[in-house]
């Protein structure tokens, strides 16, 4: 039984793993891209969700509106063109006038960011806790709790699967296509990409889309479990670690280094947490953050960072 | 000996239809293009130079016009010769990075009427010397880049005139046939300029019989067959290249890849993983430097698995290499190697496929050898020179040392004179050098014996040892041989001495100066934490006296067992305070050693040497700075006596 | 088939009274060139004459306060990089700006992006019309890897490369693009004589057998004097002569900006 228990918590540190890593593929794909530390990643998650709920929710602006919620489809769909519009504003309002500054304003930019859209998503869908139902199943999975005895969610089990699905998407397209290679070369040297016919712009813009649909993804699984509220803008918190173990420039980084803080948190909390008095797991990912920073600053799978003189 | 060509197949064009028709669609020539290996097959290679022979004898080639061929290994240059070959004409392989002037003697030596040449650069030097040459009519050239504007009447473009030939050949359909059958053994089939030490290159002109003997070699001795892979980068006006890449290949029917350029032949050898491979030692040098390079670069955990399974080659690896008993447990642990290490590392080599590589030219250094063979790479070594169409002395598999160069092959005898020069008699002795009946004379004996120049003996097992040119081999006042070269290499095997000069000829005893190399001893001391502040300084540390000490002792070990030259042990050496350099003219460009320069700048450190009751030499020298200033540097030598082995030898037969 | 290097034809590009300033500095006055086709068109001048200013104004990375660009007979006020790039215009850098991460095959299979057109879906599926495609374009990269002679850098990311062959990389990028204009922002600066010299053959070959337009910079007068068919000289943003590269090299104006002042 003991062993089961293990599992069990093992299984249900991957789920929450692969939550984390959702988030932190957001931040990767814009590291990647333009050199970016996206602070509004977390509100971005937010702001999808909150977009998706009004479009499908009967308690949301559509039903208000003209009496009636969308098909959750065509409101996923919706939503998507809203991240496009949201990426496509980020880049006429913020980014253009931003080109070659240094990093760190950038990064300060996003803060900016961060706090504009948290209030325009406060202004514009509310700011109470809303639960986001888009028909995914809930509650424990039968099959394996009769046939295992392991209480596995199947919301998570889904999370997981759509997580697979989406860094599979992303690795074809960034490794096959005619815009995943535009991607990479922008990512490398931005002269060099302006003078082969690469259009910085329409590369952000499509980055940033990219991201905000990643968001959406985050944000659905999120809200499905918790709902849709203010905390989800602070999972970014939780992504950062991830993103310390995994690398800033690496997918499977991202992917890993979540699954390793998710399981490694809920164990720690499980077997050490009662040596400390508990509440392990609100500090475990720091922790192992800052371990990380001091003997493998690049990450776990990040490009080696080797000064040259 | 037996005939070769059992069937009558005793010339190259002979043979290629034989393979035309046995192996037709077997591969027979590969080059990299455009990133792609395209291959020609040897069905495919009859038809081209069939082509080729009706262009060029459309162009206007009589039977015995002399065609020269430049450029680098390309199958169109390979085919080209065996193009010339088969209507009558006598191809003679230039080195293709003589500069125009270099190649005037060749092209009026031979009479040279037609050249084949690869591209522009080549093309360029034949119009820059046609007026010297006035034999020269017709230049050929493949490669088209950079040559639209060029318009002279006598320039023509390879496949422009294999096009002439395949029209030619459709009203003559068995044009090359009856041409290929006018040939015989006994015709000269090409010539090779080889560049003597002193004077103008000879032409040695070579025979089919002569080639194909060593071709034949290659069946019977080293088991070659048409399954082979060899890459084709050593020059092709080098005898070796004939053997290798032509005679060989056309008498066993095997592939000749040749590389996309000379730049990417290391990229070239991993994808083509030869099976039949020669490198001078240089190359092998080189990556064992590029493997070391990497394992520095490595992590712990590879370094570590690196080192061990090293060990465990040393120990085993050429054992297992030449069929002798191994313990279970090394073969397990070699075994475990081989999938770990060795694999990988041959892999990234390119040479995990090899059955048999050579390595001649120059002494090659023990651990250099030790370390290909215990990865279980066949490398052995030959004794040869162009006179005798290469094969002299050669290691048969499982007889490999690293200091011999084997016994004599099959069919060729060698004997050594008094002086110590050997010579040889063999079916591959050349026919004479080209126009030139008194060097032939001079080198070639009525009775077909060859002087070789070299000076060597027999060590007990039969395989000769090669020590020096004869001009440079001396004598001790005990009447022993006395081969500077011989020492001078064996100490500069080692990675601390960059150089090194023994001095010993009509005297008691053997004695050196010794130059350290800065980055290995500088290495070293930094490791034993030893401070010092330049190579002067370095140089006159006890601790570096004792290094090379030991190094000196073990040559004198090595030396000992040796009745010929155990008198050469090393009683006495210093090291010098400067390094010796090309600038100083102390070194020729080409960084060996000026004797007579040496000797004269250094004559009081020289007579310290002689005299036992010298501890130390006193020496100012004059140096020439990077900037080009000259200075003088004062210095204060200590000079090292060194054990020597006296007992007297122990039969090791 | 013509015999010698393509002839030259009619205009290709012209600058017509270009100005531009940073600020309150003029980095450039009034300026008006014209450039032919098949051209090799060099624009020397001393240290900071505003010879990369005009260069990045003609490929859109600076846009002029005043004057206009003709390309192709169409005439623009202002371009953005991207749309140079598009219009047939491939340039290389000073500095060199290339993808350093990236293998050498990689970098100049980057300058083909705007010739593929296969839509995502073939792509990321790499079947069909898309392998054919990215096929032919493989094909025309190592044509040009063979051309440019660095067959044995093929898989080496560049960054680790030596300066010489960068700068020979990122030329080869540039002619991917098969551009109808080559800008060339001194491509022999930092080189030695070898490789100086090996750089000014690919620039002839370029011109004989691609028969592509060339406008170069140059610091040093002596290298490309040689190659060129017209040299104009700027010297402190402004064109103190525009001509045949003897008539140029006897212009009093001319001497004296590089020997008499001189200013650095």
């Amino acid at each position: 039984m003991e062993l089961m228990f293990f599992f069990e918590t093992l299984i249900s540190g991957l789920m929450a793993g692969v939550m984390y890593s959702l988030v932190a593929l957001g931040f990767v794909l814009i590291f990647k891209a333009s050199g970016v530390f996206n602070f509004s990643q977390g509100v971005l998650c937010l702001f999808a969700a909150l977009a998706l709920f009004d479009f499908i929710s009967e308690d949301g602006w559509v039903y208000a509106l003209f009496g009636f919620a969308l098909p959750v489809w065509l409101g996923i769909l919706l939503t998507v063109v809203v991240m496009i519009g949201v990426a496509w504003l980020i880049e006429r309002l913020v980014l253009r006038h931003l080109v070659n500054q240094d990093p760190i304003i950038l990064f300060m930019a996003t803060i900016g960011l961060a706090y504009v859209l948290e209030g325009a998503g406060d202004i514009l869908f509310g700011s109470d806790v809303k639960p986001l139902d888009i028909g995914l199943p809930q509650g424990a999975s039968d099959y394996l709790l009769d046939t295992y005895g392991l209480y596995i969610e199947k919301l998570e089990v889904v999370a997981a699967i759509t997580a697979a699905v989406l860094v599979a998407v992303l690795a074809v397209f960034f490794q096959k296509t005619r815009i995943g290679r535009a991607l990479r070369a922008v990512a490398d040297d931005h002269q060099a990409a302006l003078s082969v016919g690469i259009s910085l712009n329409a590369i952000w813009v499509i980055v940033w889309s990219v991201a905000g649909i990643v968001a959406l993804v985050a944000g659905i699984m999120w809200g499905s479990k918790s709902g849709v509220q203010f905390s989800l803008s602070l999972i970014a918190l939780k992504a950062l670690p991830v993103l310390i173990l995994g690398g800033f420039t690496s997918v499977p980084g991202a992917i890993i280094g979540g699954l390793i803080i998710g399981v490694g948190e809920k164990l720690a909390e499980i077997y050490a947490g009662p040596l400390v008095g508990g509440a392990l797991e609100n500090w475990f990912a720091y922790m192992l953050a800052l371990v990380f920073l001091l003997f493998r600053p690049q990450g776990l799978f990040g490009e080696r960072i080797i000064e040259r003189v | 000996m037996k005939p070769v060509g059992t069937s009558g197949l005793d010339t190259f064009p002979k043979l290629l239809l034989e393979h035309a028709q046995k192996r037709g669609s077997r591969p027979a020539y590969r080059e990299k293009d455009l990133g792609i290996w395209q291959t020609w097959t040897w069905s495919q290679t009859q038809k081209e130079i069939a082509q080729l022979s009706a262009g060029l004898v459309s162009l206007g080639l009589r039977r015995g016009d002399a065609v020269a061929i430049v450029g680098d290994n390309r199958p169109h240059l390979y085919w080209a010769i065996v193009a010339a070959q088969a209507v009558g004409g006598l191809p003679v392989p230039l080195y293709q990075d003589s500069v125009a002037e270099e190649m005037i003697h060749v092209l009026n030596n031979a009479d040279v009427r037609f050249a084949i040449v690869e591209d522009q650069e080549q093309a360029d030097k034949m119009l820059e010397v046609k007026d010297r040459c006035p034999q020269l009519e017709f230049v050929v050239y493949e490669n088209t880049r950079g040559m639209r504007h060029y318009d002279q009447p006598f320039l023509f473009q390879f496949q422009d005139v294999q096009r002439q030939g395949a029209s030619y050949l459709q009203a003559h359909p068995d044009f090359f046939e009856t041409e290929a059958a006018k040939g015989s053994g006994a015709d000269t089939a090409i010539l090779l300029y080889t560049s003597g030490t002193t004077g103008l290159p000879k032409g040695v002109a070579l025979s089919f019989d002569n080639l194909i003997f060593s071709g034949e070699l290659g069946r019977t001795f080293d088991f070659l067959t048409d399954e082979e892979e060899t890459l084709a980068y050593l020059p092709m006006a080098w005898v070796g290249d004939n053997v290798f890449s032509i005679a060989q290949a056309y008498v066993c029917g095997f592939c000749v890849n040749c590389p996309e350029s000379p730049e990417t032949v290391l990229t070239d050898l991993r994808e083509i993983g030869p099976t039949y491979y020669f490198a001078p030692p240089s190359v092998y040098e080189r990556m064992l430097t590029q493997v070391m390079i990497r394992i520095e670069d490595a992590g712990s955990t590879k370094r570590w698995l690196f080192n061990t399974f090293m060990k465990v080659a040393r120990r085993c690896g050429t054992d297992i290499l030449d069929g002798n008993p191994v313990s279970p447990l090394d073969r397990l642990l070699y075994a475990l190697g081989e999938l770990t290490i060795y694999g990988p590392l041959k892999n990234v080599l390119g040479l995990s496929r090899i059955r048999v590589a050579y390595t001649a030219g120059e002494a090659i250094g023990p651990e250099l050898f030790a370390f290909f063979r215990a990865l279980g790479i066949n490398i052995k070594q030959l004794y040869g020179q162009t006179e005798a169409s290469v094969f002299i002395c050669a290691q048969p598999n499982g007889q490999v040392r690293s200091d011999t160069v084997g016994p004599p092959l099959p069919g060729i005898e060698v004997r050594i004179d008094d002086s110590g020069e050997v010579f040889y008699r063999s079916p591959g002795v050349f026919l004479h050098y080209h126009k030139n009946p008194e060097s032939t004379a001079k080198t070639k004996s009525p009775d077909n014996w060859v002087a070789t120049g070299d000076a060597g003996f027999f060590d007990h097992e039969g395989h000769l040892k090669i020590i020096d040119r004869v001009k440079d081999v001396g004598r001790m006042n005990d009447g022993s041989l006395f081969a500077p070269k011989y020492v001078e290499n064996k100490l500069k095997f080692f990675a601390f001495i960059k150089h090194a000069v023994v001095f010993g000829d009509g005297r008691d005893y053997a004695t050196a100066f010794i130059n350290i190399d800065l980055n290995a001893v500088g290495n070293w001391a930094e490791r034993n934490g030893l401070a010092y502040s330049g190579y002067t300084d370095l140089s006159a540390r006890q601790e570096v006296y004792k290094l090379i000490q030991e190094c000196v002792e073990s040559v004198n070990a090595d030396l000992a067992r040796d009745e010929k030259l155990r008198s050469s042990q090393i009683a006495r050496f210093l090291l010098l305070h400067k390094e010796l350099d090309a600038d100083d003219g102390e070194l020729t460009r080409t960084s060996k050693v000026r004797r007579n320069v040496v000797d004269e700048r250094y004559g009081t450190l020289i007579n310290a040497l002689y005299d036992p009751a010298q501890k130390r030499c006193q020496i100012e020298s004059l140096i020439t700075f990077e900037d080009g200033r000259k200075g003088t540097l004062k210095a204060d030598l200590s000079i090292c006596d060194c054990k020597r082995v006296t007992e007297p030898l122990k039969d090791a037969a | 088939m013509s015999n010698h290097r393509r002839a030259i034809g009619d205009t290709l590009l012209s600058v017509e009274h270009i100005s531009l300033s940073f600020g309150g500095v003029k980095a450039l006055t009034d300026i008006s060139l014209s450039v032919r086709k098949h051209e090799i068109f060099s624009i020397i001048g001393p240290n900071g004459a505003g010879k990369t200013s005009m260069l990045n104004v003609i490929n859109g990375f600076y846009h002029p306060q005043e004057g206009a660009i003709v390309f192709r007979g169409t005439h623009r006020k202002r371009m953005r990089p991207h749309e140079a790039a598009k219009q047939g215009i491939a340039r290389t850098f000073q500095n060199v700006a290339l993808f350093k991460g990236m293998s050498t095959l990689d970098n100049i299979m980057s300058g083909r992006l705007l010739k593929m057109h296969r839509n995502i879906f073939w792509q990321a599926l790499h079947l069909g019309p898309a392998r054919e495609e990215e096929l032919a374009h493989r094909r025309k990269v190592e044509e040009i890897i063979d051309f440019l002679e660095i067959q044995a850098i093929r898989k080496i990311p560049v960054g680790r490369l030596p300066y010489g062959l960068q700068k020979r990389v990122e030329l080869g990028r540039a002619l991917a693009m098969e551009p109808d204009l080559l800008l060339l922002d001194e491509p022999m600066a930092g080189m030695n004589l070898e490789e100086k010299q090996d750089m000014c053959r690919f620039i002839l070959d370029i011109s004989e057998e691609y028969g592509t337009t060339m406008v170069l910079i140059e610091h040093d007068m002596g290298v490309v004097m040689d190659i060129s068919d017209r040299v104009a000289v700027l010297d402190y943003g402004r064109k103190i002569a525009d001509g045949p590269p003897d008539e140029v090299r006897s212009n009093q104006e001319v001497i004296d900006a590089y020997l008499g002042v001189s200013h650095d």
